[in-house]
C-alpha cells in the first residue's frame, strides 16, 4: 500500500527570520506581504497576541499591546533558500518528494523500512537541526488523508508534531469530530452547501451519496470521497509542470500618475520577465500589459484596462521593452491613481523554435542579454538593467523592515563575533 | 564570451580534447550545495592565534554532532559567537579564543546554545 505523507514547515516565513537572528527566539514575529501591506506569517507568540492573518499592518502597528512585535517585509531570497534546504534534508529520509508548495511537501512513505513513526521523528528534529524550521509532518493512505493529518498534528500539541493516519479505526475517530471546512479543498462557499444537505463532519462526507457530493462539487467531491476513504486518486509529482504562462507583477508603493513613471515600471516588468524566459530557454510569442486603480477606492475614479499582442518568438529584453510599452500607450488613461500593473507572457516554447514562416529567423540570445544575465547573476539582481526602467523609481514597492538575504549574498551573510 | 575550454580549435586538433576538466569550483570543496552549510563573516581576532583572522568567511554546518575541542557557532543571549565547545564536568561550555573571558555554559535556558560546527574557513584578501 502507499502511503503519502506530509510535512509543513510552521510559521515558515517568521521560522526563517528567526533562523538567522538568534535576538527574536522568544518574540513575537510578523512577516508582511509585497509592498508592507498585511500578515502573511505570524510566529505562535504573533498568534497569542490575537494578530491574525491577513491584518492590515497600517491598522495595527500602533497598538499599544503590540509593542515587542518584530515585523520584516517579506524576504523572498531567504524563504527559497530555505525551502531549497528542506527539500535536500528530505530527500535523504525519502526517495521521492512532491513541494506542493514553499513551506509544504509531500512524501512517499511506502516501502520503507522500520517504523514510520520513528522515521517521521527522524525527518522532523533532522530538519529541525539542519534548518532551524520546526516542522509538522501527517501520513496516511492518501495525499487528502495526509493533508488531514498534518492538520491534526499541528492542532493538537500533545501529538508533537506527528498524526499518523494509517489506521481506519483511528480515522475514523477523527472523522467524527471533524468539521467538512477542514478536508484538502473545501473551501469557505461549498461549506454552506453542504451543511444545507446535512453534512457538517468528515465523517457524514465520507457516507454521503456519492450522486448528492457529484451534484454539489462535481466529481472533485466523489474524488475527495475516495480519497478520505483511503483510495489514493492523486498521485506524487516530483516537478511542476512546465510553465504555460510566465508574469511579473506588482503593487506600486505609492500611486503613479504619470506615463513616463508607468513606462518605467513596466519596462522593468518586462526585463524581469524576460530574465526569466532565457533562465527556462524559453521564447514568449504573446505579450499581455494590464494597469489598474485600486478597487477600494473607487471615489478617486476607477479603471482597469489591459492589452495583447501576438509578436515573433523573443526572449530579448530590449524587444520586450519596445512591445509593453506600445501596449501601454493603447490603455493609458492621464488622471488616474494607478496602483498596480504587470505584463505576462504566453504561448512560451522551447528558444529558438521559429513559428511562423514570415518571422525573422529566431537569433540566438544575444551576446547582450548573456552579459546582462552573469553580470546580475555573480553581482546581484538589477546590477545592470536598461535605463528604460527609471532611475529614481520611488514608486517602487515598500520594504523598509527587510532582513538581510542570509543565505545568498555575501555581503549580507550573518555575522558572528569571535569569543 | 568564447567557449573554448582548451578543447575545439580551429586547424590542429586539440590532443586534451577529451581531458578537458575545467576550473576548480569552491562551492564544490566546500560542499556549499549541502542543505547544511551556511558562510558566516567573522568579526574580531582573539582566534588569530589559530589563524582564523577579522573578517573572514566561515562555513557553518549545522548537520553535525557535538564533539570537545570543536570551533562553533553559538548563539549566547541573542548574539552569535565563534567558540570553542569543551566537554568539562559533564557539560558543554563554550571557551574564549584567547582565553581573555570565563568559559560559558551551554544551556538553552540560558539562552546559550550550539548553533552549527565550523567546517571549513575562507579568506578572500588576505
Amino acid at each position: 500500500m502507499t502511503i503519502y505523507g506530509l510535512i509543513d514547515c510552521n510559521a515558515f516565513y517568521c521560522s526563517c527570520q528567526k533562523a538567522f537572528d538568534a535576538r527574536l527566539k522568544r518574540l513575537p514575529v510578523v512577516v508582511l506581504s509585497n509592498n508592507d501591506g498585511c500578515a502573511i506569517a505570524r510566529s505562535s507568540e504573533a498568534k497569542h497576541l490575537g494578530i491574525k492573518m491577513g491584518d492590515p499592518w497600517h491598522l495595527i502597528r500602533d497598538q499599544k499591546k503590540l509593542g515587542e512585535v518584530k515585523w520584516f517585509s517579506s524576504n523572498y531570497p531567504l524563504y527559497a533558500d530555505m525551502s531549497r534546504r528542506v527539500y535536500q534534508v528530505l530527500t535523504e529520509y525519502t526517495p521521492k518528494v512532491e513541494p506542493y508548495s514553499i513551506d509544504e511537501m509531500f512524501l512517499d512513505l511506502s516501502g520503507l523500512s522500520g517504523s514510520l513513526s520513528e522515521r517521521c521523528e527522524t525527518i522532523r528534529s533532522r530538519v529541525e537541526q539542519i534548518t532551524k524550521i520546526p516542522t509538522c509532518i501527517g501520513w496516511g493512505a492518501s495525499k487528502t488523508i495526509a493533508k488531514l493529518a498534518n492538520y491534526i498534528a499541528k492542532d493538537r500539541p500533545e501529538l508533537e508534531g506527528l498524526c499518523d493516519l494509517t489506521d481506519d479505526r483511528v480515522r475514523e475517530r477523527y472523522y467524527r469530530n471533524l468539521p467538512i471546512s477542514e478536508i484538502w479543498g473545501v473551501g469557505r462557499r461549498l461549506v454552506p452547501r453542504l451543511n444545507s444537505v446535512g453534512i457538517r463532519t468528515i465523517e457524514q462526507f465520507v457516507k454521503a451519496d456519492p450522486a448528492q457530493v457529484r451534484q454539489i462539487m462535481t466529481m472533485t467531491g466523489v474524488r475527495l470521497q475516495a480519497e478520505l476513504r483511503g483510495v489514493s486518486c492523486l498521485e506524487l509529482s516530483e516537478m511542476a509542470d512546465v510553465r504555460k504562462g510566465l508574469a511579473s507583477t506588482r503593487s506600486f508603493g505609492r500611486p503613479i500618475t504619470c506615463f513616463s513613471e508607468m513606462a518605467e515600471a513596466v519596462a522593468g516588468f518586462a526585463v524581469r520577465v524576460t530574465e526569466k524566459l532565457r533562465a527556462e530557454k524559453l521564447d514568449a510569442g504573446h505579450v499581455s500589459v494590464f494597469v489598474q486603480t485600486n478597487i477600494h477606492q473607487r471615489s478617486n475614479g476607477w479603471y482597469a484596462n489591459q492589452a495583447s499582442i501576438t509578436c515573433a518568438p523573443t526572449q530579448d529584453a530590449l524587444t520586450m521593452i519596445g512591445i509593453v510599452t506600445r501596449l501601454l500607450r493603447t490603455i493609458w488613461r492621464d488622471g488616474y491613481r494607478y496602483s498596480k500593473a504587470g505584463v505576462q507572457l504566453n504561448d512560451l516554447a522551447p528558444c529558438g523554435r521559429q513559428s511562423s514562416l514570415f518571422d525573422k529567423p529566431h537569433e540566438q540570445t544575444s551576446a547582450l542579454m548573456t552579459a546582462m544575465d552573469t553580470l546580475n547573476r555573480r553581482y546581484g539582481r538589477e546590477t545592470v538593467r536598461p535605463a528604460a526602467t527609471g532611475v529614481v523609481r520611488s514608486w517602487r514597492p515598500r520594504q523598509d523592515m527587510l532582513s538581510p538575504r542570509y543565505t545568498t549574498e555575501l555581503s549580507e551573510i550573518t555575522e558572528v563575533r569571535s569569543f | 564570451m568564447s567557449d573554448y575550454k582548451g578543447d575545439r580549435t580551429t586547424g590542429f586538433a586539440s590532443p586534451a580534447a577529451d581531458a578537458v576538466e575545467g576550473p576548480i569550483d569552491l562551492a564544490d570543496v566546500l560542499d556549499l550545495r549541502r542543505p547544511s552549510r551556511y558562510p558566516v563573516r567573522l568579526r574580531g581576532a582573539t582566534f588569530r592565534t589559530r589563524g582564523i583572522m577579522d573578517g573572514d568567511i566561515l562555513i557553518a554546518d549545522t548537520s553535525g554532532q557535538q564533539i570537545s575541542g570543536q570551533l562553533v557557532i553559538a548563539s549566547v543571549s541573542g548574539v552569535f559567537v565563534l567558540a570553542e565547545l569543551q566537554s568539562r564536568k559533564g557539560g558543554w561550555w563554550l571557551i574564549s579564543g584567547d582565553d581573555m573571558r570565563e568559559p560559558v555554559r551551554v544551556d538553552p535556558a540560558l539562552d546559550v546554545e550550539v548553533w552549527a560546527n565550523v567546517s571549513g574557513v575562507v579568506r578572500e584578501k588576505p
